[in-house]
């Protein structure tokens, strides 16, 4: 299992940064948003994986998985949510500003 | 005795001299005037202590931790160069208020002298010698305001420039000298200094220290190769060049290495290295002088040559030597000031300075002629001036060890430079006054104005007493100056005219014979070389490598910084990648640890695969953009399975309700926007970033592996075990969100709202039109269909109950404030859809703003409320209450905070939302519309 | 009690106000935000007088001991930082109001939300909360940078954006392994877990360690991760050039306060892990931003390479990893940032008055006020080529005394003396171009210009950067007890067990 979710946090990233060094900003902010995919579950995994363990106290739960991982993750979600956001508007606003899609305004061959 | 205000005083009148102009531009040059004298004045009490011996220090702290303090000090070279700053400023004062033309501004020209003033005495008086080199920069600075004080011609802003940057290095090459000196004695003190000779010179850093303090003092007295700059300082105002290159700036060199004269001579590389480059310049410089047809060219270097004299003396290093060269210092500021002033005045009366065009002003200005030709008599050493008696003293040096095999050099070099020094005194005298009638001359030549021939009058007599009767003139400021720089009792040496038919005499006299002849048989050569000579040419080097550096810069910089995004994040991850590796090096690692791992199951491998279908099919679809963003949300439904998978509910529920926002967001971002990526990437480059790519990748794999195999304990017990006595809360999570770490929680909706408003700002008056790439689909002309608007008015109450419910449960079961939000936010975006964002607007009870502000106000309000039961910041509180529907909770102050969550989000993503389907500006519905009918 | 918490709650509910209020009077804003900073920087000042008795504040918030919850800690460098952020606003807020906050949205909010972040950035003892306020100023950078909206601006931002955003990824992985490993987040904490850490886990520390300096060499613009500075500094407004002269800081802070306190233990892990790393690229760091300067056809421009220079000088210092060197760096910290930011407010009044020759660096019009603006030109430039008499030499001074003892010394003091000769031969030329070679046939342009210009009285256009000077000429003048300060500051981070003890001795009772 750790085996498995090494390797989905693997192709995230590499599929995040592969497209984050695409020429355009759509692409682009797909890799961001692959990256913090990655990021996050990166985070979730820090707290060691554990199958149906909720962090919610119960008297009948005989265990519980680390819950400071999965605040963490939470408050990363919604920074990266925001950031998204800002970012899929600024690509917005660029294209207007500078007529092309193009990160650096227009195509340096 | 108070040096300190000696040394302040000019700094305080520069200013003031400036406002004063205001009044009247000649009472600039009055108030410049006194307050020379003023400080003369102040000067003269310690002047008489020094003559009994005594050196006088005073020492103010200012950063004493690091050993820099204003600390003063003046003995006999101290006082010796104080003299020649203030008394030659003040003669300078007077002639400049006759120079200055109507259009030039005296308050600027007279602040910038006192300004240089004050540094000089600076230089002269410091006992700390981070002070020193403190004035030392700024008399650089202030020389550069007074070479560029004719800013609008070029050759005054590039001679400025030029000066500026030779001897700006000199005086970073000194900051390093210094920091040597300071670390081998253990102070900056030069009294500390002149103490530890043999400690200093048995040192091993003795010899770099030695080089750069030798940089600083050859920069400044223009020193062979280092001298290009001071012929173009002639680009100066007359008076600034009479002032800088006889008494002052070319001198600081001269007194630094008189001043460290005993502390750093005697040793080879001293006698080497200033020796044989005062000797160079010494020649150098009186040979280009003979060549120049610009008077103050011709003095320029003449100036070059004596201080390559000084220097050479200096270099010899027996204690006459040095004796002669204080003599020297004191002859060629007396003869040199007064040449340039002469020099000055005929320029202003017959408006040329050529020595081509300038012929036989004798019969028009007999006066100026007579004192010029005294002062250029003394240049060339003629007896009875006071240019002999340091010359033959100079002479008779040479000789110190005429015996050895090379010994010969230096009485040759110096007869030699004797006689180009003779030949171009004779030619500045005879070409100018005599040798015919003046050629067209600009002017019509006549005497100046009675008062600006007074200062060269007053120099010219000094030179002639002081050449006559030294023993009842300078003799006594000699001996003290001299036993300044040496600190040990005097050599015997007298000052008289007649010393018997000695070497030295003969020396004299083959110079003065050979000078003559020289320029009475070379004079035809002279005049017919147009250009003056400038070899070696310094000046061609050293704008060839400026030249070289900028346009070097200029390639380097467009190289590293050509604007592409995609080359910084190349970088970025590269280094990264870089730095992740450099991690490992060196120690033996493995990477498995020991940690009991859990076994793979179906479900896991089919969530596992779906996510990692999806993703790299994203990756090959990129190109078509709607597909991609299909497949990446897939991706990420995926990761809120797996989230669920490893028992966090929480997280799933937002990652959902996040994941159908954001996807939202980009649906309504790709219809402003190409839907299609052209293929621009070279093959080569998709290859490259599909490595770095598969690098970042495995590195982040190997890393997660790494840790996912090793055992590690954790604060998370107590969160678990505090959570429902401590927060009130049995969704752990959601407890450490709005109470252990409510602080990143406030943080995170200071975010969310930054996002908002930035967005907001972006958003105003950005008008697209939506993208027209799909020619074979038609848009649908219904914008608000029936069925979706009338569902979702209906949708929205239950919406909102749910989201209510959400919240409430959120801080014992999965849920909270940020969901809750979102579920809202999705409920009223669900409005905008189907109504249309005016029919929502119409009916939106607020503005999005003050839900955003209200929200963060009520967490922070939250938070300080609990500053009035004395606990800190955001400290919870919580009791029971019973809820229909949500059943037994705790009710805790935390759900307030978490109702600031709620606010927060929710505000933020209608206003995002909505905002974003606003900037549509009409384009093919109207024209299908139109179409139709 | 509550003064440590201040300094970051203050602009945040001035933020909240602002916001709130945003339909009121310009005037209104405009009072509040100043007023907001103005007491900013009161109580900076009444840190700065608490903590220089030497002891570290602890603030437990939530009552919730370290480590489980999160604490800010006031120890000397973080109220430094405080308080020079503080001054650099007040000036560059002042000058803002002379009409850009007029040119877009939302401007205070966005300004006080800035110094939110700055403040809990040099405050927190937390790393994933340190990560939050990363985010917090980063995301109110990036309205801010691009405030006032035009091609060449947006352009800037988005590249300033996405490679920090690449970045806070960065972060967030680093931040994982730590905690995967040690189990904890609190600074202090995880320096105590470091010391006892067993062998085998030590490369994925110092893995974890060099990741962050790959982060925070990004906030500094260290080379080669400057890339995104010139464009966006150039192309921001000027007081927003101006404040952004700290945001270099931070990631400076942060590898002080990181490397300083988690991997310092002697002979631990951390060991002087950035050691190999940081004195070279510093110092190519100043190099490559010298050449830039020189190279640079505009005045803004210049100015943002000065201050990538200024940071490889800053890092060289901070790289010497001696007492003597960190508060050489400490010293050299504030005076480069109000250097930097009178600069950029000063290139702005000149570019007003150039007409369409604005900010370059060719012969153009005479500006007007040359006495008053070219010699205030003339003290900026001293500054930034740290000559004599004022603060950037002694700065400059204070790094070359320290590195004496260094193996080094040699490339140190080569770099660090010929970088300045060539800062002092880029800034004549930019000084003799832009008031000297002055054409005369394009006196007209003059007119135009000083008609723009003439609504502001002068003295109010200046005043901000004569106080930036004034401050410069302060750091001069108070130097001994200001290097006193900063002596005690780099013995203090040099000895962390204070810290740490200040930090996990909080254990408080509920």
């Amino acid at each position: 299992m750790e085996a498995l979710v090494s390797l989905i946090i693997g192709v995230l990233t590499a599929c995040g940064v592969y497209l984050s060094l695409r020429g355009r900003t759509f692409p682009v902010v797909l890799g961001l948003t692959f990256l913090s995919y990655a990021a996050n579950l990166f985070l979730l995994a820090m707290g060691r994986l554990t199958i149906g363990a909720p962090p919610i106290i119960a008297d009948a739960a005989e265990g519980y998985t680390d819950p400071l991982p999965q605040a963490l993750v939470l408050t990363a979600i919604v920074i990266s949510f925001a950031m998204t956001a800002f970012v899929i508007v600024l690509a917005l606003k660029t294209y207007k500003e500078t007529g092309s899609d193009h990160v650096d305004g227009m195509h340096k061959p | 005795m108070n040096l300190l205000l000696v040394v302040l005083s000019p700094f305080l009148g520069a200013p003031l001299s400036t406002v004063i102009s205001r009044l009247g531009r000649l009472h600039a040059a009055w108030f410049a005037g006194s307050i020379t004298l003023s400080t003369i004045a102040l000067l003269i009490p310690s002047a008489v202590t020094v003559f009994s011996g005594h050196t006088g220090i005073q020492h103010f702290d200012w950063i004493p931790v690091l050993g820099i303090n204003l600390s003063f000090r003046l003995d006999g070279l101290g006082l010796l160069f104080a003299l020649l700053i203030l008394g030659i400023g003040l003669l300078v004062v007077l002639y400049a208020r006759y120079y200055l033309s109507g259009r030039d501004s005296m308050g600027r020209f007279y602040a910038c002298l006192l300004l240089f003033m004050g540094s000089m005495l600076g230089i002269v008086l410091s006992e700390n010698i981070i002070q020193l080199l403190i004035f030392w920069e700024l008399t650089s600075l202030s020389s550069f305001l007074l070479i560029s004080y004719w800013q609008y011609r070029q050759e005054s802003r590039s001679g400025a420039r030029m000066a500026l940057a030779v001897t700006g290095a000199g005086g970073l090459a000194l900051l390093g000298g210094f920091l040597l000196l300071g670390e081998i004695v253990g102070s900056y003190e030069l009294s500390r200094i002149l103490e530890s000779g043999t400690i200093i010179r048995t040192h091993p850093l003795y010899f770099p220290m030695l080089v750069l303090v030798l940089l600083g003092a050859f920069t400044k007295s223009a020193q062979f190769p280092f001298h290009f700059w001071l012929p173009h300082a002639m680009a100066a105002p007359t008076p600034v060049s009479a002032y800088l290159h006889s008494a002052t700036m070319v001198k600081a060199g001269v007194f630094l290495l008189a001043r460290l004269f005993p502390v750093l001579s005697g040793t080879p590389e001293w006698f080497w290295l200033v020796s044989s480059t005062g000797l160079i310049t010494l020649l150098a410089g009186a040979y280009i002088a003979l060549w120049k047809h610009d008077l103050k060219g011709l003095l320029a270097y003449s100036t070059i040559s004596h201080l390559g004299l000084i220097t050479l003396l200096f270099g010899i290093s027996t204690p006459l030597a040095a004796v002669a060269g204080v003599f020297h210092i004191i002859n060629h500021a007396i003869f040199k000031a007064s040449l340039f002033m002469a020099a000055g005045i005929i320029d202003h009366e017959t408006g040329t300075r050529d020595m081509r065009r300038l012929r036989g002003l004798w019969r028009f200005m007999p006066h100026t002629a007579t004192l010029a030709m005294a002062a250029a008599a003394s240049m060339a050493g003629v007896p009875l001036m006071n240019g002999f008696l340091s010359k033959e003293m100079f002479f008779a040096e040479t000789l110190y060890d005429i015996s050895s095999p090379w010994g010969w050099l230096l009485p040759t070099g110096a007869v030699l430079a004797g006689i180009f020094a003779v030949a171009y005194s004779w030619r500045f005298i005879h070409n100018v006054f005599f040798n015919g009638t003046p050629a067209d001359l600009p002017k019509i030549p006549h005497e100046p104005p009675r008062w600006m021939k007074v200062p060269v009058e007053i120099l010219v007599v000094l030179c002639l007493v002081v050449g006559i009767i030294p023993d009842l003139t300078v003799a006594p400021l000699l001996a003290v100056a001299a036993s300044g720089v040496l600190q040990a009792p005097l050599p015997e040496y007298t000052l008289a005219i007649w010393h018997g038919f000695n070497p030295a005499f003969w020396m004299s006299m083959i110079a003065l014979a050979g000078g003559v002849l020289v320029y009475h048989f070379f004079s035809f050569f002279f005049s017919l070389r147009q250009s003056a000579g400038e070899w070696p040419a310094m000046k061609t080097l050293y704008d060839f490598l400026l030249e070289k550096l900028f346009s070097w810069s200029g390639t380097i910089t467009c190289f590293l910084h050509q604007q592409s995004l995609q080359r910084m994040i190349r970088v970025f991850v590269s280094f990264a990648l870089i730095l992740g590796i450099g991690g490992f090096i060196g120690e033996p690692f493995i990477f498995t640890g020991e940690r009991v791992l859990l076994p793979a199951d179906g479900v896991s491998l089919l969530i596992a695969a779906i996510i990692m279908v999806a993703a790299v099919s994203t990756v090959m679809l990129h190109r078509q953009r709607l597909a991609a963003l299909i497949m990446m949300g897939t991706v990420g439904l995926g990761v809120a399975l797996v989230f669920i998978r490893f028992s966090a509910p929480d997280l799933a529920l937002t990652q959902l309700s996040v994941e159908f926002v954001t996807i939202v967001l980009m649906l309504l971002a790709l219809y402003f926007l190409p839907q299609f990526t052209p293929a621009e990437s070279r093959f080569s480059e998709r290859i490259r970033d599909g490595l770095l790519a598969l690098g970042a990748g495995s590195g982040l794999m190997l890393l997660t592996w790494a840790v996912l195999t090793r055992p590690y304990d954790t604060i998370a017990e107590f969160f678990l075990a505090e959570s429902v006595p401590g927060g009130g809360g049995h969704n752990v999570v959601n407890v450490i969100l709005v109470d252990f770490r409510g602080y990143d929680t406030l943080g995170e909706i200071t975010v969310m709202a930054l996002a908002g408003i930035g967005i907001y700002a972006m958003l105003e008056g950005l008008k697209l039109t939506g993208s027209t790439e799909y020619p074979g689909i038609r848009w649908s002309e219904d914008r608000h269909p029936v069925v979706f608007s009338t569902f979702a008015r209906l949708l929205l109450p239950f919406a909102l109950l749910v989201s209510v419910f959400i919240f409430l449960r959120g801080h014992n079961l999965p849920g909270g404030g940020f969901i809750a939000g979102l579920i809202t936010a999705v409920a009223l975006i669900m409005q905008y859809l189907a109504n249309g964002t005016d029919w929502v607007r119409a009916r939106m009870p607020l503005d999005m703003h003050t839900v955003i502000a209200a929200g963060l106000l009520i967490a922070v309000a939250t938070g300080l409320a609990s500053w009035f039961f004395g606990h800190p910041f955001l400290t919870s509180t919580f009791g029971n209450l019973h809820v229909p529907l949500a059943g037994e909770l705790e009710l805790a102050s935390a759900m307030a905070f978490d109702l600031g969550v709620f606010l927060v989000v929710a505000g933020v993503t209608v206003l995002i939302i909505a905002n974003m389907g606003s900037i549509h500006s009409e384009s093919h519905p109207v024209t299908s519309r139109n179409t139709m009918h | 009690m509550h003064l440590i918490i201040a300094p970051v709650l203050l602009p945040l509910l001035a933020g909240i106000g602002l916001l709130l209020l945003r339909q009121q009077g310009r005037f209104l804003q405009r009072s509040l935000s100043v007023f907001s900073v103005f007491i900013q920087v009161v109580l900076a000042s009444g840190l700065l007088a608490r903590v220089s008795q030497g002891d570290i504040l602890v603030y437990s918030l939530g009552n919730w001991p370290a480590p489980f919850g999160i604490v800010l800690v006031a120890d000397r460098l973080a109220v430094w930082m405080l308080l020079i952020t503080s001054l650099i606003a007040l000036f560059s807020l002042l000058y803002a109001l002379l009409g850009t906050d007029k040119s877009g949205r939302h401007f205070h909010v966005l300004f006080q939300l800035q110094l939110f972040g700055l403040n809990g950035a040099f405050l927190t003892g937390d790393l994933f909360n340190l990560f939050v306020f990363f985010e917090i100023l980063l995301i109110a950078s990036y309205s801010l940078l691009l405030h006032g909206g035009g091609k060449a601006r947006t352009q800037a931002g988005l590249h300033f954006v996405v490679i920090n955003l690449v970045g806070s990824t960065l972060f967030l992985f680093a931040v994982g392994i730590l905690y995967g490993i040690l189990g904890t987040l609190n600074m202090a904490d995880m320096a105590a877990k470091v010391s006892a850490l067993s062998v085998e886990h030590i490369p994925l520390i110092r893995a974890a360690g060099l990741l962050l300096f790959g982060v925070f060499a990004l906030k500094a613009a260290l080379v080669p991760l400057h890339l995104w500075l010139p464009a966006a500094y150039a192309h921001t407004s000027a007081p927003i050039a101006a404040l952004f002269a700290i945001m270099t800081k931070v990631g400076v802070y942060s590898i002080l306060r990181v490397y300083t306190l988690i991997f310092n233990t002697p002979a631990g892990p951390g060991a002087n892990m950035i050691e190999a790393w940081l004195l070279p690229l510093a110092l190519i760091t100043l190099v490559i931003g010298i050449l830039g300067a020189m190279a640079s056809s505009g005045l803004y421009q210049q100015t943002a390479y000065l201050v990538i220079a200024s940071v490889g000088t800053l890092l060289t210092a901070v790289g010497l990893n001696t007492p003597a060197g960190i508060a050489a760096g400490l010293y050299y910290l504030p005076h480069s940032t109000f250097a930097a930011a009178a600069c950029f407010l000063l290139t702005n009044t000149i570019a007003m008055r150039r007409g369409q020759f604005a900010d370059r660096l060719e012969s153009g019009p005479l500006v007007s006020h040359m006495r008053l603006i070219g010699g205030l030109f003339f003290v900026t430039a001293i500054l930034l080529a740290g000559l004599p008499p004022l603060s950037g030499f002694i700065g400059k001074f204070m790094i070359l005394k320290a590195a004496l003892a260094h193996s080094q010394l040699a490339w140190i003091m080569g770099v660090v003396l010929i970088t300045s000769l060539f800062a002092l031969i880029a800034l004549t030329r930019s000084g003799s171009l832009l008031f000297y070679k002055v054409q005369a046939e394009r006196e007209s342009a003059v007119a135009s210009a000083a008609v723009t210009t003439g609504s502001v009285p002068i003295i109010r256009e200046v005043l901000p950067i004569i106080g930036l000077l004034g401050l410069c000429l302060a750091l001069v003048i108070l130097a001994d007890p200001v290097i006193g300060y900063l002596q005690l500051t780099s013995g203090q981070l040099l000895e962390p067990s204070f810290y740490i003890q200040a930090v996990l001795a909080m254990g408080n009772t509920r």
